[in-house]
């Protein structure tokens, strides 16, 4: 059903620092990995070998610079992009065919591909991009939180995490239940104050973001003073001009 | 937003087809209407529908589901408007079989039409109305210009001086709706700022991409159009589907070879009026690649 419950039990998701995280692309490569193995549901590609490959993907990790305003430098960060399995998921309650659903005992929301139609009007309905449209099955994939992995009761319990949580080696992503006030990313949340994207579309999302540190003025005045005086010399002569230029 | 051809062309001839069919049920509930009509501008309204949602069939990846798609109307406007759209089309088969059959028509049964049409173009427009993602579509103009586009279209051959009426107001929400666009209400709370957590104002660039080729979210959602182009195109939609009929209906007015020549170039104006409808509208997820 695509009326939205009211999960008042858990609310599970992923707390993102992006402070921490370094771009590697691991949790893009490992949730492919899991979600394209062990049954006959896959994230497909096209080409994959060849000329314009194209394919599905369940997190993308994005690359932006900001301007910070007391030193004037460009500071870069990375960004993954998930489902942020929404509390009020506008993508749900399009779903004509009942297919896309949030589970009330955790929040989790999921496609049953066995209902979808691939309308894509929930892809649609995302304003974060976290739906994409399997062109090979025609069903919309996204995010299941590794629903498979979080309660699976042959894998270890340490590896019972989201598969992105598992493979991050800074330990970027954390997992965890966002009702419980006790727990880590609820703590983690409020310590260092998570925050929505867009929250303006008021889809209350679930996951939340730890935004990168700002770097203070005086953490760059050393880098600024060594570019500060220009030499036309390249190489081994622009290091010497450069060290010497310092006394 | 992608302007796909199939769901342009669902708008365009599902909205002429239940625009048609309103103002027949219009007619038949005023006795305005010969019987003989009624069964000759049911059949074409019929035929027009099912041709668009045909057309919107072809949109689905995975069309084994479609018949699913009843099922959620509770939540879902795509839902309503596949139930609204079977519901209204088969009382018109069963109007048009009793007036065919008997030669007379029951009154009341128009006005159910009348309303059931234009509920049906109504959930049309709700489909995109609906989506806080997509601003420009995101106000009550759309099911406006929707429902007046399907009422001027339906008009054109039943009606010679109430047409003129119909699209004119066709013609100022078709401008609102553009000036609306531009005005832009577009966004004016999301930016990449917001997308990545940070205030509205922050100054953030990409500077790398997530992917090493096109994907579906580009291809579906992030949708360029030239400015200049779309201009040029607003032109000739508003000449085609707004000043000419306008003009042949004025000069030639009761003509129905006329009427039909009409509606040939009033499709053509509402066909660039819907592919900028998609082409211009901007999506929030842009903002992640911007």
């Amino acid at each position: 059903m695509t009326k939205l419950p009211k999960c008042e039990d858990k609310k599970l998701g992923l707390l993102i620092d992006l402070d921490t995280c370094v771009g590697c692309h691991g949790c893009v490569v490992s949730c492919k990995e899991w979600n394209s193995s062990g049954d006959e549901k896959q994230l497909s590609d096209i080409n994959s070998h060849q000329k314009d490959p194209v394919g599905t993907f369940l997190n993308r990790v994005h690359s932006y610079e900001r301007e910070n305003s007391s030193t004037n430098e460009a500071e870069t960060f990375y960004f993954p992009r998930s489902c942020l399995h929404c509390e009020d998921a506008p993508c749900v309650t399009v779903c004509p065919t009942g297919a896309s659903y949030k589970r009330e005992e955790d929040g989790i929301v999921l496609v049953n591909e066995d209902d979808c139609m691939g309308c894509g009007l929930c892809a649609w309905a995302c304003p974060y991009g976290a739906r994409e449209l399997d062109l090979v099955s025609g069903v919309m994939k996204k995010c299941t939180l590794c629903v498979d992995r979080i309660y699976s009761e042959e894998l270890p319990p340490e590896d019972r995490v989201p598969v992105c949580v598992k493979s991050c080696p800074t330990g970027a992503r954390a997992f965890g239940d966002f009702n419980d006030p006790n727990s880590d990313v609820s703590k983690k949340v409020r310590e260092r104050g998570g925050v929505d994207l867009m929250p303006e579309m008021q889809t209350k999302p679930v996951n939340k973001y730890l935004l990168p540190r700002i770097k203070s003025k005086d953490s760059v005045s050393s880098v600024g003073s060594v570019i500060e005086e220009e030499t036309d010399a390249i190489g081994l002569l622009g290091w010497v001009d450069r060290a010497l230029s310092k006394f | 937003m992608h302007p796909a051809p199939s769901i342009i062309l669902f708008t365009v001839l599902s909205g002429f087809g239940f625009g048609l069919i309103s103002i027949v049920g219009l007619l038949q509930f005023l006795s305005q209407i010969s019987a003989v009509d009624i069964v000759i501008f049911s059949v074409i309204g019929l035929f027009f529908s099912i041709i668009g949602l045909i057309s919107s069939f072809f949109h689905l990846a995975n069309k084994k589901n479609a018949i699913k798609s009843m099922s959620q109307w509770q939540t879902s406007w795509l839902s309503r408007e596949a139930i609204s759209s079977i519901f209204c089309l088969s009382i018109v088969v069963g109007n048009i079989g009793w007036v065919f059959v008997q030669n007379r028509y029951i009154n009341e049964v128009g006005i159910i039409l009348f309303l059931l049409s234009l509920f049906t173009i109504f959930t049309t427009s709700m489909i995109y109305a609906q989506l806080k993602t997509v601003p420009s579509w995101n106000n009550m103009l759309t099911p406006a210009l929707f429902i007046f586009t399907a009422l001027a279209g339906g008009s054109i051959l039943l009606l010679d001086y109430a047409s003129l009426v119909l699209l004119l107001i066709f013609g100022v929400f078709q401008v609102l709706f553009w000036y609306i666009a531009d005005q832009s209400f577009i966004h004016k709370e999301t930016s990449v700022g917001t997308a990545l957590g940070f205030s509205k104002n922050e100054d953030i660039r990409a500077f790398d991409v997530a992917h090493t080729n096109r994907n579906y979210l580009l291809n579906e959602m992030v949708y360029k159009v030239a400015r200049k182009h779309a201009i040029k195109i607003r032109y000739i939609s508003f000449f085609a589907a707004f000043v000419l009929p306008m003009s042949l209906i004025l000069m030639f007015p009761g003509n129905f070879s006329i009427s039909v020549l009409v509606i040939g170039i009033h499709f053509v104006g509402i066909y660039f009026s819907r592919w900028l409808f998609f082409a211009e509208a901007k999506h929030s997820v842009s903002f992640y690649y911007n």
